[in-house]
C-alpha cells in the first residue's frame, strides 16, 4: 500500500468550495463543473492505474450510477446528470484502500457556470462597500462644490472678523 | 449661486451613486448545450420519514484477525482474542457530509446512540465469521454517513483498566512467542462514510442497515505479503521488536512495560500506530487521544 493522493478536478469550476477525503493518505479535492475529472496519484506522483471508481447519484446512494476504472494516468471523468441535485458521491479504491468524496451539485451552477466562476474570481461588492462608495462620491461632490464656492467668497480677517479689501492697484 | 452649486453637486452625486448602486457585475452568459432546468438549491440527500428501522453497529478486525497474518518481519501471528472496550458510539446523518480530515464534529440533523458501553472480541468465531455485532438499535430512516465511538478503559476482567487487549501466538521458524499486549490509552474516533465494497448506513423505512468500526491490524504488525517498501510496512512496528522483549519465551506487557522495554523509536512508532488502526472500512477517521 502506498500513500495515495487523489485529486478531483472539475473542468468548468462552479464552486470555489473544496473538499478532501482521506484514506491511507488518499486525498481528494474537487471543484464543481459540468464534468468531473478524478485524478488518482500515489504520493510519489505515480498514477493509480486501473483504480476502481464508483459514482453514486444523490437520489440513490446505494446503487452505482456509474462505474469504471482510472486510466493509465490515474484519471477518470464523468458528467453528472444536472437534474439530480444534491450530493454526488465518488468512491475510488485500489488494493484495499480508498477514499470517498461528496460533491454538492446545484443545477443553476451548471447552467451559469462560467459567469459564476467569474463572479467568484471577481469579488462582488457587498452592500456595505457600495454604501461607502456612494457616500464617498456624494461627499466628494459636496466638498468640491464648497471648495470652489469658498474660493469666490471674500476672505475674512481672523482677528477682526471683517472683510479685507485689497487695495486697488 | 452657492445654493445652486451645492444642489447641482448633490444631484450629480446622487446620479453617480445610483448608477453604482444599480449596476450589476457584467458576466457573460454561459453557452452550454444543457437544456434549461429549474433553478435548484443545493439539497442534502433527503432524510426519509417513515417507519423506524434497525441499525446494527459492528466491529471488524478483518481477515488479519480472523485468519491470522504474516508480519512484515516474517512472524506468523494468530490471534486468540482481540478485546476492545467500546463506549459512547453515535451515528449521524451529517449535512454536509462529515470530512474527518477537516476536523471538527459532524453537523447532524439526526443522531442516534449506538452503544453506551460494550466489550467485544474481534477474534470471536471461526475464520469465516464476519464482523462482530456490538449492538442493534432502532433508528429513524435516512443516510447515516458519519459515526463516532470511544475506546474507553474497561472496569472488569482482562479489560480492567485497559481499552484493548491482544492475545495470540507468534511463530517464526522454531521460535514461538505467546503474547498478551494491553493498551490503556483512551481514544475517540470521528469518522465519515464507510468506504468499501458495499455501502453502509443507508436505512430505509422499516429496514435494516449496518455501520462498521474497522480495525486494521496490518498497521501494527505490517503485512509480509507486500513489499517492505510499501505502506503500511514502512510505518508498522512488526513483531520482531516485541519478540526481543519476551521473557521466558512469552510476552505479557502493558503500555508502561512496553515504554520501558522497547527502544524509544519503537515505542514512538507503536504510539503513532495505535490511533491510526481505526477506520470505517477503508475510510479514515479523525483520532482524538483522551486524557488518562
Amino acid at each position: 500500500m502506498k500513500y495515495q493522493c487523489i485529486i478531483v478536478f472539475l473542468l468548468f469550476p462552479i464552486l470555489s468550495v473544496q473538499e478532501r477525503a482521506i484514506a491511507h493518505g488518499a486525498k481528494a479535492e474537487y471543484q464543481l463543473t459540468s464534468a468531473v475529472e478524478i485524478k488518482a496519484l500515489y504520493d510519489s506522483g505515480f498514477p493509480m492505474k486501473k483504480a476502481q471508481v464508483t459514482v453514486y447519484a444523490p437520489d440513490n446512494p446505494t446503487q452505482p450510477w456509474k462505474e469504471g476504472l482510472t486510466d493509465d494516468k490515474g484519471s477518470f471523468t464523468f458528467t453528472p446528470d444536472v437534474k439530480k441535485t444534491g450530493y454526488w458521491e465518488v468512491k475510488v479504491r485500489q488494493a484495499g484502500h480508498g477514499a470517498l468524496i461528496t460533491i454538492p451539485l446545484e443545477s443553476k451552477n451548471v447552467l451559469t457556470e462560467k459567469s459564476t466562476a467569474l463572479t467568484h474570481n471577481k469579488a462582488e461588492l457587498s452592500p456595505l462597500q457600495k454604501g461607502v462608495m456612494i457616500a464617498s462620491v456624494i461627499w466628494g461632490c459636496i466638498g468640491t462644490a464648497l471648495f470652489f464656492q469658498r474660493s469666490k467668497a471674500p476672505r475674512l480677517s481672523p482677528e477682526l472678523d471683517r472683510e479685507i479689501v485689497s487695495p486697488k492697484s | 449661486m452657492k445654493k445652486q452649486q451645492i444642489q447641482r453637486s448633490c444631484l450629480m452625486g446622487f446620479i453617480v451613486a445610483t448608477l453604482i448602486g444599480c449596476s450589476q457585475p457584467q458576466t457573460p452568459t454561459a453557452s452550454t448545450s444543457t437544456s434549461e432546468t429549474p433553478q435548484a438549491q443545493i439539497t442534502p440527500n433527503s432524510t426519509q420519514t417513515g417507519e423506524m428501522g434497525l441499525i446494527q453497529f459492528q466491529a471488524n478486525g478483518e481477515d488479519f484477525v480472523r485468519k491470522g497474518l504474516v508480519s512484515k518481519d516474517g512472524w506468523n501471528i494468530n490471534f486468540d482474542h482481540v478485546y476492545l472496550n467500546f463506549g459512547e458510539a453515535t451515528a449521524y446523518q451529517s449535512d454536509p457530509p462529515y470530512n474527518p480530515e477537516a476536523g471538527g464534529q459532524p453537523i447532524a440533523k439526526t443522531s442516534i446512540s449506538l452503544v453506551i458501553k460494550k466489550t467485544v472480541d474481534l477474534a470471536e468465531g471461526d475464520e469465516n465469521t464476519q464482523a462482530i455485532v456490538i449492538n442493534e438499535v432502532p433508528a429513524p430512516p435516512g443516510k447515516y454517513n458519519a459515526i463516532s465511538w470511544n475506546l474507553n478503559k474497561g472496569t472488569e476482567g482482562i479489560l480492567a483498566g485497559q481499552v484493548m487487549v491482544i492475545e495470540g501466538v507468534a511463530k517464526k521458524g522454531d521460535q514461538q512467542v505467546p503474547f498478551i499486549l494491553k493498551f490503556d490509552q483512551e481514544m475517540q474516533f470521528l469518522c465519515g462514510d464507510y468506504v468499501g465494497e458495499q455501502r453502509k448506513g443507508v436505512l430505509q423505512p422499516g429496514g435494516k442497515a449496518d455501520l462498521e468500526a474497522t480495525f486494521h491490524f496490518d498497521h501494527l504488525f505490517g503485512n509480509g505479503k507486500i513489499p517492505a517498501t510499501e505502506e503500511p510496512n514502512t510505518t508498522a512496528l512488526g513483531f520482531e521488536p516485541l519478540s526481543k522483549i519476551a521473557t521466558n519465551g512469552e510476552l505479557v506487557a502493558d503500555l508502561p512495560t512496553l515504554k520501558q522495554k522497547l527502544s524509544q523509536a519503537d515505542y514512538q512508532t507503536l504510539m503513532n500506530i495505535l490511533p491510526s488502526m481505526a477506520h470505517v472500512g477503508e475510510g479514515h477517521c479523525q483520532e482524538l487521544t483522551l486524557k488518562k
